[in-house]
């Protein structure tokens, strides 16, 4: 029982970042009727981005010295004091990283909403009103290239990012068994809750939001109703983006930088399917389940297995609903 | 007024070669892999016969994507299930089939199970398309090439560290050169473009065609969406197992790790590039696909030598070319090479009397 | 022929059906007409196999097909064009009519694979009778080689009719065939339908808002309206029913 606790609890936190990378795809699918298969590539450049930001940069001969880790006199003597694994050693070293920490996301942030809108401009937008073939089979060349350019821009290998939050193990009691986290996982998963739950809040409650749903209903009633459908398509692409670069970040601190970043967004691909693609709330549910399956799956049959966990699931979804759990079926007029 | 062009009987006009444009290709084709074999040094033969494995792999994914209208990602499964079939009848069969038989057995054989096969992963076009059918064999593909991978079945798949492939023997005649295997593959490459293309000009062709371009109205006609898809699913799943028995036969190992997305996407981008629905399109496409990064190869080579620092950079720039290979063709010639190839060959045909 | 009996079909709460019943007599052409959303379209998608009606029977030939599939249908001999048309874009006249033959032919994946042989007997066959039943017939022979999509408005409803010819149809269901046509499209396509109905005696269903044309064609007619069934008879005697005149002529006529 406390292992099961403990390995669906390890779930619930990836399925977190799952349904982070997934408000990605579900925003630029609302939108633009097109779904990202290279979605996982944006936040492997994400990871990337940050990793620039947060390592490289402070790393720099000109940086100062502050952005590489920040120790006022105070923090020395209160850091002198403590044990080893204190909590409060745990905050004060991770506050020691937070400039390039804040570097590192609002590089990530920029650089990643830049590329977005780029090849949203560039590359999605002339295909727009084009077949789904069309559209998806571009995205699908875009993988090439994205893991090309980001093969030649970083050529170094996996390195170490700073956590984004203070990474102090946590022990606790539930239901009689003892349960271990880390700080870190557990500020991921409410920072990527907290994403999640602001962008469904924007899409329903923000003119912008409204905007996007609009288009998502029919493209060109929302043409004529003075929508800007062009200003919705980037706006998609720049949420996707950003929303990516964070969960990149969030996954170059837990699995390393590495260009295998980008095979996130097949998983969460199939996860997106699973839910429905124009559900939040089904895509959430679909999220939350499948880390949960993975890291039961881990527990039971070994690590490997739990890498085919979302593609084995999704297949099962789609023959039974082929819509996904809560996706809306579109009718088909003869 | 396009001359030329006059036929007297019905048969005439059924012809693929309908006019001697087309017959002098085709025939220029055959004269050039004749020659090829006689005379193409090792390189050449190489890239000849990785030309003709991919060949047969595209033509099958063609009648899923570009005849049927069904996306799949998913087709490198089927050639893996193809190149393992092969191996698994080879190292099961040894002592009990004689020798000369067991590449004319282990064929069929392989060509039968991945259409099997094939069958399953069709099910899902049954109640979804498009963008769920390329998910769901994009899946699949992943599910295969895990399963190959576990140590449970390494016993027959070598698992992740992959297994030695037997030498193809026809009736005695050992296939162990480049030069003998090329043979193989360009006489089953022409085979298998023949009966993509006949497959195209009977009832059973014209129903893909349909379901691609209406399925309602296909069925209104009387043909059944469930059969149809599974049909095709199944014959373009044997096309891409026959390209897997001839991997396997043509390379001395096989690795799992060979036959993951990057074949599937690849599969789909030679189609891309070829030009959909066409026969000639997989043809382009291969060409193309199979040739562009033997340019950047040879390019890098004459820019610096081959120095380690060139030769690091030289696989990102192979992926971006080939990434914006598909991105340029779907955005400035979606219909692909096939279309150009019609341009010109339109313009051929009226000449001298008019242009475009 | 064709006998619909005591339909019922709904969508959510939208009753698109409600007891329709009519006999559609062989060799004849029988009119079903109605204003917009009286349930025509949705009459004939009952008939054809695309929805099935919550209660009633469609028995063609003395059979109950309401379980049928589409595809089963089409084998029986039920034939259909569409209000829109669904022609097979990428495909040239040719092939497109060639596909109407499809539940008449029967080569099998490895007949086509080979194609000498059975295949091409049966293929030549079949081009000869094309060429000669349909595309004379509907003089279709400039645009043989055609694609389908480079066809105006008219021609390509002509099209649609010789696909549904090619399978020699002992039912045929006409969505609307003159609509948006002018008049004189309008008058040829009309003496196809009768010509058709004379060479290959072939049982017709149309649905069709031009009146004159029902007028004068038709044999039998069916009036719809808001999915219930308000008249039937002869074209004369629906022409002057009190309830008709009400609900679908209105005042003017």
């Amino acid at each position: 029982m406390g292992q099961f606790l403990q390995f669906a609890l390890n779930g619930l936190m990836s399925g977190a970042i799952y349904a982070l990378i997934a408000v990605g795809l579900v925003s630029v699918f609302k939108a633009t009727r097109v779904v990202n298969f290279a979605h996982g590539y944006l936040i492997m450049f994400g990871a990337y981005f940050y990793f620039t930001f947060a390592v490289l940069v402070p790393q720099a001969a000109w940086a100062p010295e502050w952005l590489q880790s920040w120790r006022p006199d105070w923090m020395v003597e209160m850091r002198a004091d403590l044990p080893m694994f204190s909590p409060l050693a745990a905050v004060l070293d991770w506050m020691a990283n937070l400039p390039r920490i804040l570097l590192g996301l609002a590089g990530a942030l920029i650089c990643n909403a830049l590329l977005g809108m780029l090849i949203e401009r560039t590359l999605m937008r002339p295909l727009m009103g084009q077949s789904v073939f069309a559209m998806i089979m571009l995205t699908v060349g875009l993988i090439s290239i994205l893991s090309g350019t980001a093969q030649l821009i970083w050529t170094s290998d996996a390195a170490f990012v700073p956590a984004l939050a203070p990474n102090t193990p946590i022990r606790f009691e539930m239901f009689g068994a003892t349960i271990f986290l880390f700080g870190a996982d557990l500020a991921n998963m409410l920072i990527a809750l907290a994403i999640f739950a602001g962008i469904v809040a924007m899409v329903r409650y923000t003119r912008s939001g409204v905007a996007i749903r609009a288009t998502a209903e029919d493209q060109s009633t929302a043409y004529s109703m003075g929508i800007s459908v062009p200003r919705v398509f980037s706006r998609a692409w720049v949420l996707a983006s950003t929303t990516g670069a964070v969960a990149g970040a969030i996954l170059a601190t837990r699995n390393g930088v590495s260009p295998a970043l980008g095979l996130f967004g097949f998983s969460v691909l199939a996860i997106v399917l699973m839910g429905g693609l124009d559900s939040y709330l089904g895509v959430f549910i679909a999220a939350m389940a499948v880390g949960v399956l993975e890291a039961l799956t881990q527990w039971q049959l070994g690590g490997e297995w739990a890498g085919i966990v979302p593609y084995v699931a999704v297949l099962i979804v789609i023959l039974i609903r082929p819509h996904g759990l809560l996706g809306s079926k579109e009718i088909e007029r003869i | 007024m396009i001359t030329g062009n006059l036929k007297a009987s019905y048969a005439a006009d059924e012809r693929v070669l309908d006019n001697r444009w087309k017959q002098g290709f085709v025939l220029a084709c055959a004269a050039g892999i004749a020659a090829l074999a006689g005379f193409g040094n090792d390189y050449v033969i190489l890239i000849a016969c990785q030309m003709g494995i991919m060949l047969i792999a595209v033509t099958g994914v063609n009648v899923v994507i570009g005849y049927t209208g069904l996306m799949s990602l998913g087709h490198a499964a089927f050639v893996a299930i193809g190149a393992y079939a092969v191996v698994i009848f080879h190292n099961a069969a040894a002592g009990t089939i004689p020798a000369p038989l067991l590449t004319l057995l282990a064929l069929p054989f392989a060509v039968t199970v991945a259409a099997l096969i094939g069958i399953v992963v069709g099910l899902p076009s049954l109640r979804v398309k498009g963008l769920y059918l390329a998910v769901a064999t994009l899946s699949a593909n992943f599910i295969v090439i895990f399963l190959i991978e576990q140590d449970a079945f390494a016993r027959w798949t070598g698992g992740m560290n992959g297994i030695n492939t037997p030498t193809a023997n026809l009736l005695g005649w050992d296939l162990d050169s480049r030069r003998e295997q090329f043979l193989l593959i360009a006489a089953l490459g022409f085979v298998s473009l023949l009966a993509a293309q006949n497959l195209f000009r009977t009832r059973v062709g014209r129903a893909f065609i349909a379901i691609r371009d209406r399925d309602y109205s296909a069925e209104i006609l009387g043909i059944s969406l469930y059969r149809y898809k599974l049909m095709s699913f199944a014959i373009s799943a044997a096309y891409c197992g026959l390209a897997g028995a001839l991997y396997a036969y043509f390379y001395a190992r096989i690795l799992p790790e060979q036959f993951g997305l990057d074949l599937s996407l690849m599969l789909v981008a030679a189609i891309i590039v070829g030009g959909m629905g066409r026969t000639m399109g997989a043809v382009f496409g291969v060409i193309v696909i199979v040739m562009v990064p033997e340019v950047i190869k040879v390019i890098f080579g004459g820019i610096a030598g081959g120095g380690a620092e060139l030769a690091q950079i030289r696989a990102p720039v192979q992926s971006i070319a080939f990434g914006a290979l598909i991105v340029l063709f779907l955005l400035f010639e979606p219909f692909g090479l096939t279309q150009i190839a019609d341009r010109a060959l339109r313009a051929l045909n009226r000449w001298p009397f008019a242009r475009g | 022929m064709l006998s619909v009996r005591d339909l019922y079909l709904s969508f959510g709460g939208i009753k698109a059906l409600q007891g329709v019943s009519f006999d559609a007599a062989p060799g004849q052409i029988t009119a079903i007409i109605g204003p917009n959303g009286a349930g025509k379209t949705s009459l004939f998608n009952a008939v054809s196999g695309f929805y099935r009606p919550e209660r009633g029977q469609v028995i063609f030939d003395g059979e109950d097909i309401g379980a049928l599939r589409p595809d089963r249908r089409a084998a029986l001999g039920i034939a259909r064009t569409f209000q829109n048309i669904a022609l097979f874009r990428g495909m040239s006249v040719l092939d497109n009519i060639k596909l109407g033959a499809h539940t008449r032919l029967d080569a099998g994946v490895f007949d086509a694979l080979l194609y000498f042989g059975r295949a091409r007997a049966e293929e030549l066959a079949l081009r000869r009778e094309i060429e000669e039943r349909v595309i004379d017939f509907l003089e279709l022979d400039l645009i043989r080689k055609a694609p389908v999509s480079a066809l105006p408005y008219g021609l390509q409803k002509r099209v649609e009719l010789g696909r549904a010819l090619a399978m020699r149809p002992r039912l045929l269901l006409l969505d609307e065939p003159v609509a948006g046509m002018n008049r004189e499209e309008t008058a040829d396509m009309a003496r196809f339908i009768l010509d058709v109905q004379e060479e290959f005696d072939t049982t017709i269903l149309l649905v069709e808002h031009d009146m004159h044309l029902v007028m004068d064609i038709c044999a039998h007619v069916v009036v719809l309206n808001f999915g219930q069934q308000i008249a039937a008879g002869p074209p004369e005697a629906v022409r002057r029913d009190a309830g008709v005149i009400e609900a679908y002529l209105g005042a003017a006529a």
